[in-house]
């Protein structure tokens, strides 16, 4: 009697390979349709209203004698009022270089934020030769809340909840779009 | 001599193992890395609108995507709206000593006690009667079934170094011609 062969396999595992070239012709599709359809340039916009005159939205307003801030760009400073002497008037001196002290405005527009959370509305009286770099400057500091500033809570009048604010001033208006 | 060389060049020759297969993991890794990359950086956007050469746009904080609308280029030398150049600044001495765009508008240009810019004006009506035309037609109305009305909005592209007096100049003008909102377009600063 013959003994019966042993099944152990003496000669080494073929080795398995994958092929890997369609997963490379797949990637190298996505990657040159990625980059021809990517937007590399990124375009953000600050929206702005056409200010509008109506005396019967007037009258009701000064029953109320809203807040109605305002920022005047000055040559030296920029102002923050009110026309009806809601908040005392600030003035905020530019920098030694007569840049506008972002800064310092942000820091003023928080704290009048923190005293009107519900208002949302600034009126942004530019000068003449003020360059649209620094209109953004401004909108920006009067409308984006940092990470970092204090977080403020406004009710919702319809749900009774208070809530988070999400932006500093967030309706811009150009006071003097229409005239001085 | 030239069986020699050709012997020579053979022996020269490295021989390709018979087994020779690319090593195709590293390449791919690289390829994946890089899709990652553009994955995550990707933005899609249903706007128009694109960078014009010699303009600079301002830096801003806001995120806000910029929906597609009418849109107004301030160049250094002119205004451009909706591709077409509508109204031409005025080359002053200093403007073309110091390569300084002017942005000044010639008199002839300005009407209503130097505020609206006529040209403009016209453009920007023309271009408000095709959208009232275009929505009269469209099948998109409003709950009391009449046409939905215009929407008023236009994209402003400027240049950082532009003055607010054109661009109040620009916006007083699109607001005698019924638009009632301003796209202020910057360039987006991550925060």
């Amino acid at each position: 009697m013959f003994k019966r062969p042993s099944t152990r396999r003496r000669t080494a595992p073929a080795e398995i390979q994958i092929n890997l070239i369609p997963m490379l012709d797949a990637l190298v599709t996505m990657i040159s349709f990625l980059m021809y359809t990517m937007a590399f340039l990124a375009f953000t916009m600050i929206e702005s209203p056409l200010p509008i005159v109506s005396s019967e939205q007037n009258e009701i307003q000064l029953k109320d004698k809203p807040l109605q801030l305002t920022l005047t760009v000055n040559d030296k400073d920029v102002l923050l009022w009110s026309p009806f002497e809601q908040i005392p008037q600030m003035t905020i001196s530019n920098r030694p270089d007569n840049s506008i002290d972002t800064l310092k405005l942000h820091e003023s527009l928080i704290a009048i934020k923190q005293k009107f959370p519900s208002e949302n509305k600034i009126i942004l009286v530019p000068k003449k030769d003020t360059s649209y770099e620094v209109i953004v400057a401004i909108l920006d500091t009067s409308k984006v809340l940092d990470k970092t500033d204090p977080i403020i809570s406004v009710k919702n009048e319809k749900t009774g909840v208070q809530e988070q604010v999400k932006t500093l001033f967030g309706d811009i208006v150009f006071g003097n779009l229409l005239g001085e | 001599m030239a069986a020699r060389r050709s012997i020579r060049d053979r022996r020269g020759r490295k021989k390709i193992h018979k087994d020779f297969e690319l090593q195709l993991t590293s390449m791919m890794d690289i390829l994946v890395i890089i899709l990652v990359f553009l994955l995550k950086s990707y933005s899609t956007s249903t706007n128009s609108f694109t960078s014009v050469p010699g303009i600079k746009l301002p830096l801003s904080k806001t995120q806000e995507m910029t929906p597609d609308s009418l849109h107004l280029i301030v160049t250094p030398e002119a205004i451009t709206f909706e591709n077409g150049r509508v109204v031409e600044f005025l080359k002053t001495a200093d403007a073309l000593s110091t390569d300084q765009a002017s942005y000044a508008f010639k008199p002839e240009d300005l009407d209503e006690g130097g505020m609206r810019i006529a040209r403009l004006y016209d453009a920007l009506n023309k271009a408000r009667e095709k959208a009232e035309v275009l929505r009269a037609k469209s099948p998109a109305r409003d709950e009391k079934g009449n046409p939905l009305p215009f929407d008023g909005v236009l994209a402003i592209q400027a240049d950082k170094r532009v003055k607010y007096d054109t661009l109040r100049k620009i916006m007083y003008t699109a607001g005698a011609a019924q638009f009632r909102i301003f796209r202020l377009l910057a360039m987006r600063q991550d925060q």
